[in-house]
C-alpha cells in the first residue's frame, strides 16, 4: 500500500490539506459511524461469489500481489476478485461496507488501524490463517497482537532510513550533529538534511531517540516533558544551521534529493519507487544516532502491513486459507522480488548484497511500532501544531507541547454523563400537542375546510416534491440535528441533551478568545463572510456596470472568459489555488522573484501559510476567484430593469456620471441583487471546500471557520458526531435567525414607508 | 448597462482614455480569471515534474502523456479489455444528467404551483425550503446514507442520483419559482381560451417560455453532481461505477501526488461543463436574474 | 354566435366585492361595450365571461347554454389581451395556429385558415417571425387574428388598443369594427376610453364601482346619461358641473337654479317633482354653449385661457365660482382673448341630484 499505508497517522494530523484526498475520506468516515449505528445482522454472503479482497496498493506492489493471486488460483484456490481502492477512502469505506455485511472478506491495512477497527468491529482475529509464529518478525508479530490475540497476518514492514546522495557525501557521518557539521562544505543551495521537519511522524523518529514517543502510558499524550522539548530544541538548532530546510514537505524532501540539492534525506522506501531511473547515486543506511540524546539512535515509528479478515470473511475457510497464502514464504518472496519491500517474514532471507532492503530491515529492528490504540489518532493534530507552533517562532518548546497536550485532553475527553431524556420528551410532546392544538382550533374555525378544498389542485403539483423533499431533505437533516444531544464515540454514544452546546458555548471551560474556541472562530467566519461578500460585489458589480457598456468592444469574448472559474469545478480551483501560493514553487513566488530579477530587488518569498493574515488573504483570493462571475453575471441581469430613461433624466436634471451611478443606477438594481447577495452570503459563511482545502486552517486553526471547525470535531477529533452536529445546529441558527431579522426589519421599513405614504395622502387629501 | 445602451448614448462619442481605462481594468480581471486555469493547463502538458517557481503558465517540455494516461485506462473483464475511462466518463455523465433531470422533474410542477397557486401551507413550505439551505450539509449525510443502505442503493448509480437530488431540487424550486412568476398570466390564460387545459397550457406555453431559466437551472443541478466526489468516493466500491472526480482523487494522495495527471485529469473534467456555460452563458444573464435568486 | 346573458353576477375576491349583481344582455351579433373607469370591475366581467375567474354568484348563459361553471375550453370564445399574449416561442403561423391544433383540426384547413386570417389582417410576410420580431402594431393584429381563426361563438376584447399609439389606435379601431361587421359574431369589447366605446358599439354598458350605472345605445346614453357619473365620463371635454340651488321663478311658474357662489341664476326647464330650494348639480356639455349676441346669453363668462384647436376653439373661464369650458366653431369665436366677456347660450342642460348623482327628468 504504498507509503501512504505506512503514515497513516498523517491522515489524522492537523491536516495541511495539500491534496482534498483525507478531507474527504474523513467526510466519509463521518458516515462509517453511522452505518455502525444501525448495523443489522450481516446479510448473507452467496455461496459462489468469489472472495473480495480490498487493497490500496499501486504500481509494482499491486504486480506482486495480483502474481500471488493468480498462482493461488491456478493452483485450485477459491477465484478471488480485486479491488484497488485510493487509500484515502479505504478505511472509510471498510467501516461504510462490513458492518452491513458487505464489501471485502479481506483487506490489506496498516496495523495501527487494527485498534480502531476492533472498536468498530469491522476486524475479526484470524484464527487458522495464522500458521504459527516462528516465520514471523517479533516486531511484525507485536504489532498485531491485541491483547493477546492475532488480528491481522504480517505481510510486510515499513519505516523510514536514511538516504545519502553518495555525490555529495562520500562518508556518513554516524550522529545527526555530525550530519549538520558538513553543511558549511556543502555546494550553495543544498542541505545535509532534507526531512519533513514540521511534521510530527518525522519527528517522531528523534522524539525515540530521546527516550520519548508520541502516545505515552495509558493513552496518554507523549509529546511533553523533557524528550519533547530537547527533540524540538534540537529541530530548531539544525535549521538555524541551515542544515535543514524547516517547512519541506514530501514533494519537496523528494524533489530536493532528486535535484541533488539534498545530501542526506529521511525518507521510506516510497521515495526508491519515486526516484524511479534517476542520476542520483544514493545508498541507504540507518537513521544516525543523537549525540544530544547521549549517542541513542533514531528510531522511527514502524508500519506493519497485515491482511485482516472481515467478521463474516473469518467465517470462511477458503477466505482464511488465502490470507495464510498471502503471508505464506512463497508470498513473500513473490513480494521481495517484484515489489522489493521488506517482508514480515523472518524465514525469508534477504537477497544477497541487496544493502537497500538491508538498510530497511536493520532499521526496523530498531524501529517502534506505531501504537495501534484509537487514541494514537488524536496525537498527530496537536502534536503537529506545537511543532509548526514552535518553529515558526511563537512559543517555546514546553509552551508548545503543554498545549498541544491541552489539546489532545480536550479532544479525548471523556463525554458528557448521560443526561436523562425526560426534559426532551416533555419538550417534544408539548410541540406536538401545541400543533395538534393549533390544526384543531384551525379546523374548527371553519376558514380551514374550504381553504383546504381551493388548495387541492395546487397540492396535485406539489405533492411528489413535498415528498421527495421531506424524505431525502428534511427526515435526514431532522436526524442529523437530533444527534447534536449525542455525545461520544458512534458506536458508544449516549444522550446528554444540551451538554454539547454548553460545551461550546463556555469554550470547553476555557478563555471565551482561546484558539478554537467558538467565539473566536465566529469572528473568523464573520470577518470571512465579511470580506467576501464585499469583495464579490465590488468586482462583480464593476465588472458587470463596464461590460453592460455598449461602447465597450468585445464584450461578448470578455464575458465568456470572466464566468470561466464559475464553470471550474471548485476543488480543481482550491488546489491550483493552493499549488500557486505554494512558498518553493507557488507561481505567485515566481512573481516575486521575476520582480526581483527585473528590478534588482530582495523581497523574500512569503510563506503564505504561516500568518494569519497571509494565510487568510490567500483563502480570500481563492474565494473571491470562485465568486465574483456569479455577482458579475446577476448584475448585468439588474441592469437590464434600469430604463435609459431613467438615466437621461438624471442627466437632464444635472447628476454627473458619478451621481448617476451611486444615485440612480445602484439603488436601482438593488432590491435586485438583495436576493442574490444574500444566498451568496450564505454560501461563503458555509464555504467549507476553500477553507479546507487552500490554508487548511492554517496556521494552528487561525482561519478555520464554523463549518471546517464542525468538519474537524466529526473526523479528525476522535469521530464526536454529536458535538460536530451542534456546531451544525448553531450555524443553522444563526443564519436562521439573521435572515428572518433582515426580513423582519425589512418588513418593519416596508410598513412604516406604506404609512408615511398613506399619511402624505391623507394630508394632500385635506389640503383640497 | 444595457439600460444605458437601448438610449441615445450609443451614439456618443467615449473618449480614448476611458474607453482604455476600462479594457484595461477587465483585461486585468481577464488575467485574474483565467491564471489559475492556464496554471492547470500549463501543468497538465508539463513533461518535465521538478517544480519551480514560474510566472508564465507555460508547460515545460510539452507532452500529451499525461492525458493519454489518463484517458487511456483499460481493465481486463475476463476475456475483454474493458476501456475504463469510458466507463467511468459514461457514469459522469448518467448520472448528472439523471440528477439534472430528475431535479428539474421534480421542482418543475412544485416551482409551477408556488408561483402560481395560493395554497395553505405555501408560506410555511418556502420558509421551510429556504431553511434547509442553511444547515451544514454534513448534518445530513449520516442519516441519509443509512436510508439508501435500507433501499439497498449504496453502491449504485441511482443512489448517487438521490443523494444529489436533495440538494438539486430545493435550489431548483426557488430558481423555477421565480422564472415562472416572471412569466406573464395572460400567456396561459390565452392558452386556456385557445382551448387547452390548464396543464397543457402548462406544458405547451409556460414551460417553453421558461426555457432559459430552465437550462440554466438544469445546468446548475448537472454542475453540482459532476463536481461532487465526497459521496461519490463513499457510495460506489466498484472501479466501473466510479465517476470521474472519484478518478481524480486516485491521482493525489497527500504522499505522491502526480500532479500533471491530476491535472490532466481536472482538464478533462472541466471540459464538458466549460462547454455547457459557454453554449448557455447568454441564457445565464436572463435565466439568473429573470429567473432570479429571488427567495 | 350567439347572444349573452349576464344575470346576477357577483364577484369577490376574498372581503372585496368586485362585481355587486350585474344584469347584462347582448343580442347575438352585437358589438358590446363594457365601459368605466379603471378598476370598476369591466375586466373581472369580461374574465368571468371568458371562463378565467369564477363567479361567485348568479350565472352566464350563451344562447342556450349555461356557461356557468365550464372551463374557458369548453366555452367557444376567443379573447384578444391588452398584452397582446402571444405565446413568446412559437411563430406568427404557430400562435395563429395554436387553438385549432389544440383542438385537433386536420393540418389543411389549419392552413387553409391561417392563410385566409393572415391575407384578411395583411399578415402574410410576417408568418415566420416570432414575435419579439414584431412592431406593436404588428403584434396586435396577429393577436387579432389568433381569435379570428378560431371562429368562435363570442369574441372577448381586453383594452386591446392601449398599447398601441393614437394614429394607430384609430385606425385599429375602424378596423376592428369593419371586421366585426364582416364576420358577424358577437363581442364584448372591455375599455376605458369613451371614444372608442362611443364609435365601436352597437350597445355599450357603463359600469362603475361593480355595478351597471347604464346601458343602451351609445348615442343615447350620450344624449340622456343616466347619472352625473356617466355624464362626467362619456363626452370630451368633459361636461360641466357647476353645483346649483333651485330657487323658484320670481313672480313666475318655474324655476331657476342659483349657480355656485349664487352670482349667477339660469332658468331651468321643468322638472318632474321637482321644488324649490333642492341641492342640485347643473350640467352642461361644452359643445351645448353657443356664443351668441351680446344680451341674449344665458349667462357670460370671463375667459382666462383660450385654446385653439383648429376647426374649434376651447374657452376657459370661471362661471360663479365653479371652472367651465366652453367649445366654439373658430369662424365664430375668431378674437376671443384672455379677458373677453363672451355671453353664452345654454342649448341644453342636465340636471342630477347632489345627493345620489341620479339624472333628474
Amino acid at each position: 500500500m504504498g507509503k501512504r499505508g505506512i503514515i497513516d497517522g498523517r491522515e489524522n494530523e492537523e491536516p495541511t490539506a495539500r491534496v482534498p484526498g483525507p478531507a474527504y475520506a474523513r467526510i466519509a468516515s463521518l458516515l462509517v459511524g453511522a452505518a455502525t449505528l444501525l448495523s443489522a445482522a450481516p446479510a448473507s454472503a452467496d455461496e459462489d461469489a468469489p472472495i473480495q479482497l480490498w487493497h490500496a496498493y499501486r504500481g509494482a506492489e499491486e504486480d506482486a500481489l495480483a502474481a500471488i493471486v493468480a498462482r493461488h488460483e491456478a493452483t485450485g484456490g477459491a477465484p478471488v476478485e480485486l479491488l484497488a481502492l485510493p487509500y484515502d477512502a479505504f478505511g472509510s469505506k471498510l467501516g461504510a461496507s462490513i458492518p452491513l455485511g458487505e464489501g471485502p472478506d479481506l483487506y490489506i491495512d496498516s496495523h495501527e488501524r487494527l485498534g480502531d477497527y476492533r472498536v468498530r468491529e469491522i476486524v475479526a482475529p484470524v484464527g487458522d490463517a495464522f500458521e504459527g509464529e516462528e516465520g514471523f518478525r517479533d516486531n511484525a508479530l507485536a504489532a498485531v497482537t491485541l491483547d493477546g490475540e492475532i488480528w491481522g497476518v504480517p505481510l510486510s514492514q515499513k519505516c523510514v532510513a536514511l538516504y545519502v546522495n553518495q555525490g555529495l557525501l562520500r562518508e556518513v557521518p554516524a550522529t545527526l550533529e555530525g550530519i549538520a557539521a558538513l553543511q558549511p562544505g556543502l555546494p550553495e543551495g543544498v542541505f545535509a538534511l532534507a526531512y519533513e521537519a514540521q511534521g510530527a511522524y518525522a519527528h517522531a523518529a528523534l522524539l525515540g531517540a530521546f527516550g520519548g514517543s508520541m502516545l505515552g502510558p495509558e493513552d496518554s499524550f507523549g509529546f511533553v516533558g523533557e524528550p519533547a522539548i530537547r527533540s524540538l530544541d534540537l529541530v530548531q538548532s539544525l535549521i538555524d544551521r541551515g542544515a535543514v530546510p524547516n517547512d519541506a514537505d514530501g514533494a519537496l524532501v523528494t524533489d530536493l534529493f532528486r535535484a541533488g540539492k539534498a545530501a542526506t534525506a529521511i525518507s521510506g522506501p516510497w521515495l526508491a519507487a519515486d526516484l524511479g531511473e534517476t542520476d542520483v547515486d544514493y545508498r541507504v543506511v540507518q537513521l544516525p544516532k543523537v549525540e544530544a540524546a547521549g549517542g541513542e539512535p533514531m528510531r522511527p515509528m514502524l508500519t506493519v502491513e497485515a491482511v485482516m479478515l472481515s467478521p463474516h470473511g473469518a467465517q470462511k475457510p477458503e477466505v482464511r486459507a488465502l490470507a495464510k497464502l498471502l503471508a505464506s514464504r512463497e508470498a513473500a518472496e513473490i513480494r521481495q522480488a517484484t515489489a522489493h519491500t521488506l517482508t514480515a517474514r523472518s524465514d525469508v532471507p534477504l537477497p544477497e548484497g541487496d544493502a537497500f532492503l538491508r538498510a530497511f530491515a536493520d532499521q526496523a529492528e530498531v524501529a517502534i511500532p506505531m501504537p495501534s490504540s484509537p487514541a494514537m489518532r488524536a496525537t498527530w493534530e496537536p502534536a503537529n501544531r506545537a511543532i509548526k507552533a514552535f518553529l515558526r517562532g511563537e512559543l517555546d518548546a514546553a509552551a508548545a507541547t503543554e498545549g498541544a497536550r491541552k489539546r489532545f485532553d480536550d479532544v479525548r475527553r471523556p463525554p458528557p454523563p448521560p443526561a436523562s431524556p425526560t426534559p426532551l420528551i416533555i419538550v417534544v410532546g408539548l410541540m406536538l400537542l401545541y400543533m395538534a392544538f393549533g390544526m384543531v382550533r384551525a379546523a374548527r374555525s371553519g376558514d380551514l375546510g374550504p381553504a383546504l378544498r381551493r388548495s387541492l389542485p395546487a397540492y396535485r403539483y406539489v405533492a411528489h416534491a413535498v415528498i421527495a423533499i421531506g424524505l431525502l431533505v428534511l427526515v435526514p437533516l431532522i436526524i442529523g440535528a437530533a444527534t447534536s444531544l449525542w455525545a461520544g464515540r458512534p458506536e458508544t454514544g449516549h444522550y446528554v441533551g444540551l451538554a454539547n452546546f454548553v460545551d461550546i458555548l463556555t469554550a470547553r471551560g476555557g478563555p471565551l478568545l482561546a484558539t478554537g474556541s467558538f467565539y473566536l472562530v465566529l469572528l473568523v467566519t464573520l470577518l470571512w463572510t465579511l470580506s467576501n461578500v464585499v469583495l464579490h460585489l465590488a468586482l462583480g458589480v464593476s465588472l458587470g456596470l463596464i461590460l453592460a457598456r455598449p461602447t465597450m468592444k468585445l464584450r461578448g469574448i470578455y464575458r465568456v472568459l470572466l464566468i470561466i472559474p464559475w464553470a471550474v469545478p471548485n476543488y480543481v480551483t482550491a488546489l491550483a489555488w493552493k499549488g500557486m501560493f505554494h512558498r518553493q514553487f507557488g507561481a505567485v513566488t515566481g512573481l516575486i522573484e521575476g520582480l526581483n530579477r527585473a528590478f534588482g530587488l530582495s523581497m523574500e518569498p512569503i510563506a503564505w501559510f504561516s500568518k494569519f493574515s497571509t494565510a487568510f488573504t490567500a483563502n480570500l483570493a481563492t474565494n473571491v476567484w470562485l465568486g465574483f462571475p456569479f455577482m458579475m453575471v446577476i448584475t448585468l441581469g439588474a441592469l437590464t430593469a434600469v430604463p435609459g430613461d431613467v438615466l437621461e433624466a438624471a442627466e437632464v436634471d444635472g447628476a454627473t456620471r458619478w451621481q448617476r451611478l451611486w444615485k440612480v443606477t445602484l439603488p436601482i438594481i438593488r432590491p435586485t441583487m438583495l436576493p442574490a447577495v444574500v444566498l451568496g452570503a450564505i454560501w461563503t459563511f458555509n464555504m467549507f471546500n476553500v477553507v479546507f482545502l487552500v490554508s487548511g486552517g492554517e496556521p494552528d486553526g487561525t482561519t478555520d471557520i464554523l463549518v471546517s471547525e464542525a468538519y474537524r470535531w466529526a473526523f479528525t477529533r476522535e469521530a464526536q458526531y454529536g458535538y460536530a452536529a451542534a456546531y451544525a445546529v448553531l450555524i443553522f441558527l444563526m443564519l436562521f435567525s439573521v435572515t428572518r431579522l433582515g426580513e423582519w426589519r425589512a418588513k418593519v421599513k416596508a410598513d412604516r414607508e406604506a404609512a408615511a405614504v398613506a399619511e402624505a395622502v391623507a394630508a394632500s387629501g385635506g389640503a383640497h | 448597462m444595457s439600460g444605458h445602451g437601448d438610449g441615445k448614448d450609443a451614439g456618443r462619442q467615449v473618449s480614448w482614455i476611458e474607453s482604455a481605462a476600462s479594457h484595461f481594468v477587465v483585461v486585468l480581471a481577464v488575467a485574474f480569471a483565467l491564471y489559475p486555469v492556464l496554471w492547470v493547463i500549463a501543468l497538465a502538458f508539463s513533461g518535465t515534474s521538478t517544480p519551480e517557481a514560474r510566472v508564465l503558465p507555460i508547460p515545460r517540455e510539452p507532452t500529451f502523456d499525461h492525458l493519454w494516461a489518463v484517458v487511456s485506462t483499460t481493465r481486463e473483464v475476463g476475456e475483454s479489455t474493458q476501456w475504463l475511462f469510458g466507463r467511468q466518463l459514461a457514469n459522469s455523465l448518467i448520472v448528472s444528467i439523471s440528477t439534472a433531470l430528475v431535479g428539474i422533474g421534480i421542482a418543475i410542477p412544485a416551482a409551477y404551483a408556488l408561483a402560481r397557486f395560493d395554497f395553505v401551507g405555501k408560506e410555511r413550505g418556502l420558509r421551510v425550503l429556504l431553511a434547509t439551505q442553511m444547515f451544514p450539509a454534513v448534518a445530513a449525510a449520516i442519516p441519509l446514507y443509512l436510508m439508501l443502505d435500507a433501499l439497498g442503493l449504496l453502491n449504485s448509480r441511482t443512489g448517487l442520483v438521490l443523494c444529489y437530488a436533495t440538494t438539486a431540487v430545493p435550489f431548483a424550486i426557488f430558481q423555477l419559482r421565480a422564472a415562472f412568476e416572471s412569466i406573464p398570466v395572460d400567456l396561459e390564460e390565452a392558452a386556456m381560451v385557445d382551448g387547452a387545459t390548464r396543464l397543457q397550457a402548462f406544458v405547451k406555453v409556460v414551460l417553453p417560455a421558461a426555457r432559459p431559466a430552465i437550462a440554466v437551472t438544469a445546468l446548475f443541478a448537472f454542475m453540482s453532481a459532476y463536481n461532487e466526489f465526497i459521496l461519490a468516493a463513499t457510495l460506489l466500491g466498484k472501479e466501473d461505477m466510479f465517476t470521474l472526480p472519484v478518478v481524480l482523487q486516485r491521482f493525489i494522495g497527500e504522499y505522491d501526488a502526480q500532479w500533471e495527471a491530476f491535472a490532466a485529469g481536472a482538464l478533462i473534467v472541466s471540459l464538458p461543463v466549460m462547454v455547457l456555460f459557454y453554449v448557455l452563458q447568454r441564457n445565464l444573464v436572463a435565466g439568473l436574474t429573470a429567473g432570479g435568486v429571488k427567495g | 354566435m350567439v347572444a349573452v346573458t349576464v344575470s346576477q353576477v357577483t364577484k369577490r375576491f376574498g372581503a372585496t366585492e368586485v362585481l355587486k349583481g350585474i344584469d347584462i344582455q347582448v343580442p347575438d351579433g352585437h358589438f358590446a361595450v363594457l365601459v368605466g373607469p379603471s378598476g370598476c370591475g369591466k375586466s373581472t366581467l369580461l374574465r368571468c365571461l371568458a371562463g378565467l375567474e369564477e363567479v361567485t354568484s348568479g350565472s352566464l348563459t350563451f344562447g342556450e347554454r349555461d356557461v356557468t361553471s365550464l372551463q374557458p375550453r369548453d366555452r367557444d370564445v376567443a379573447m384578444v389581451f391588452q398584452s397582446y399574449a402571444l405565446y413568446p416561442h412559437l411563430s406568427v403561423r404557430e400562435n395563429l395556429a395554436f387553438g385549432l391544433k389544440l383542438r385537433k383540426t386536420d393540418a389543411a384547413t389549419i392552413k387553409a385558415r391561417v392563410d385566409e386570417v393572415a391575407e384578411m389582417l395583411g399578415l402574410g410576410p410576417l408568418l415566420g417571425r416570432l414575435p419579439k420580431a414584431l412592431s406593436g402594431g404588428q403584434r396586435q393584429r396577429v393577436a387579432m387574428g389568433r381569435a379570428i381563426v378560431r371562429r368562435p361563438a363570442l369574441f372577448l376584447f381586453d383594452e386591446p388598443l392601449s398599447n398601441l399609439d393614437a394614429a394607430l389606435r384609430a385606425q385599429v379601431r375602424v378596423d376592428i369594427r369593419k371586421l366585426h361587421d364582416q364576420l358577424g359574431a358577437t363581442s364584448v369589447y372591455v375599455t376605458h376610453d369613451q371614444v372608442e366605446a362611443m364609435t365601436l358599439a352597437d350597445v355599450m354598458f357603463v359600469l362603475n364601482g361593480g355595478v351597471v350605472e347604464q346601458s343602451g345605445r351609445p348615442l343615447e346614453v350620450y344624449e340622456a346619461p343616466a347619472s352625473r357619473f356617466v355624464a362626467g365620463f362619456l363626452g370630451s371635454p368633459a361636461m360641466n358641473f357647476i353645483a346649483a340651488t333651485t330657487v323658484a321663478e320670481p313672480g313666475g311658474e318655474g324655476l331657476r337654479a342659483r349657480l355656485g357662489d349664487g352670482s349667477v341664476t339660469i332658468a331651468l326647464p321643468p322638472r318632474d317633482g321637482l321644488g324649490a330650494g333642492r341641492s342640485v348639480d347643473v350640467g352642461v356639455r361644452p359643445h351645448d354653449l353657443e356664443l351668441c349676441a351680446q344680451g341674449e346669453g344665458d349667462i357670460e363668462l370671463t375667459v382666462d385661457f383660450v385654446e385653439l384647436l383648429g376647426p374649434e376653439i376651447h374657452a376657459h373661464g370661471v362661471l360663479a365660482g365653479t371652472k367651465v369650458v366652453a367649445c366654439i366653431e373658430t369662424s365664430a369665436g375668431a378674437g376671443i382673448g384672455i379677458g373677453a366677456v363672451i355671453p353664452l347660450k345654454i342649448r341644453r342642460l342636465h340636471l342630477f341630484d347632489r345627493e345620489s348623482g341620479r339624472t333628474l327628468r
